[in-house]
């Protein structure tokens, strides 16, 4: 999968790594039981530290998208969590849309048009 | 190893292959040994050549499970990082001042490795058919790595040589 993060961003590097993560289970990059990269490897490829990934690699397993487990290192745990707050957001767009009387078309137009 | 200056955005790939057909064989070779062990086949008269044969079998497996039973690479601004098993070893480093192409090949079934295998004309690492990331390097050699989104490897690659 594709990790990509900003140094130069005020945003903390665990929440950007945590982030990759989950646009990677919200794009379906990332499959239930898939494995992440050891936190080592993950962090000298990245160039930061192993600490950093660890915390953001904590971060997700409290929000149980990631367990850990001896031997089998670092595992998608979950798919779900992390897009349904985006579906449910969807669904109230959509149907404050239609309030204003707008199509799913014209819903999608604003939402290319935004940057 | 060099690695490039964190500054700015920074993008890589990841990604890990199983080597299913080194584990299969690997898992039932164990099963049986683990079978022979406990009915006792050979242990009884003349088990000195039985017990160095099995303990050669075990540190085979052992040593199939620990270093060839996947493949993970890194591809980005450090180069391409290959490495084997369990404890990531063997590795291959190649930093993009050694790289010349990586392009994406279709791979075909015969041509498979099912492993690390090294020639004078370039090092293999696959563990299954089809799209392939194919490495050409300065000094003529190429280098094939087994990956799960081999366009997404060359892009990272790409990616990280633009100035």
């Amino acid at each position: 999968m594709r990790w990509t993060i900003d140094h130069a961003s005020p945003e903390r590097l665990q929440d950007q790594i945590a982030g990759c993560v989950r646009r990677g289970i919200a794009g379906g990059e990332l499959a239930l039981n898939d494995q992440l990269p050891p936190a080592a490897e993950l962090g000298e490829a990245l160039s930061v530290n192993r600490n950093t990934v660890l915390a953001a690699y904590r971060q997700l397993r409290d929000e149980g998208l990631l367990e850990f487990r001896r031997g089998r290192g670092v595992r998608i745990a979950a798919t779900e969590q992390a897009t349904q707050p985006v579906i449910d957001a969807a669904a109230d767009l959509l149907a404050l849309a239609r309030d204003h009387g707008l199509d799913r078309p014209a819903v999608f137009r604003i939402l290319k048009e935004l940057p | 190893m060099t690695t490039h200056t964190a500054t700015g955005p920074r993008t890589i790939y990841t990604g890990r292959t199983t080597n299913w057909p080194v584990i299969v064989p690997t898992v039932v070779l164990a099963v049986l040994l683990v079978a022979m062990g406990s009915t006792g086949e050979g242990g009884r008269g003349g088990s000195g050549d039985f017990a160095v044969i099995v303990a050669l079998l075990a540190i085979g497996i052992a040593a199939n499970i620990l270093t060839a039973s996947s493949v993970r690479a890194s591809a980005g601004p450090n180069g391409f990082d290959v490495r084997w098993g369990v404890v990531g070893w063997p590795r291959c480093v190649y930093r993009l001042d050694e790289i010349q192409h990586a392009e994406v090949i279709d791979l075909p079934w015969y041509r498979v490795t099912w492993g690390l295998w090294w020639s004078p004309r370039g090092t293999s690492c696959t563990v299954r058919s089809g799209p392939t990331v194919r490495l050409t390097l300065v000094n003529g050699r190429t280098v094939t790595v087994s990956v799960p989104e081999p366009h997404l490897a060359v892009r990272a690659i790409h990616e990280a040589r633009r100035p």
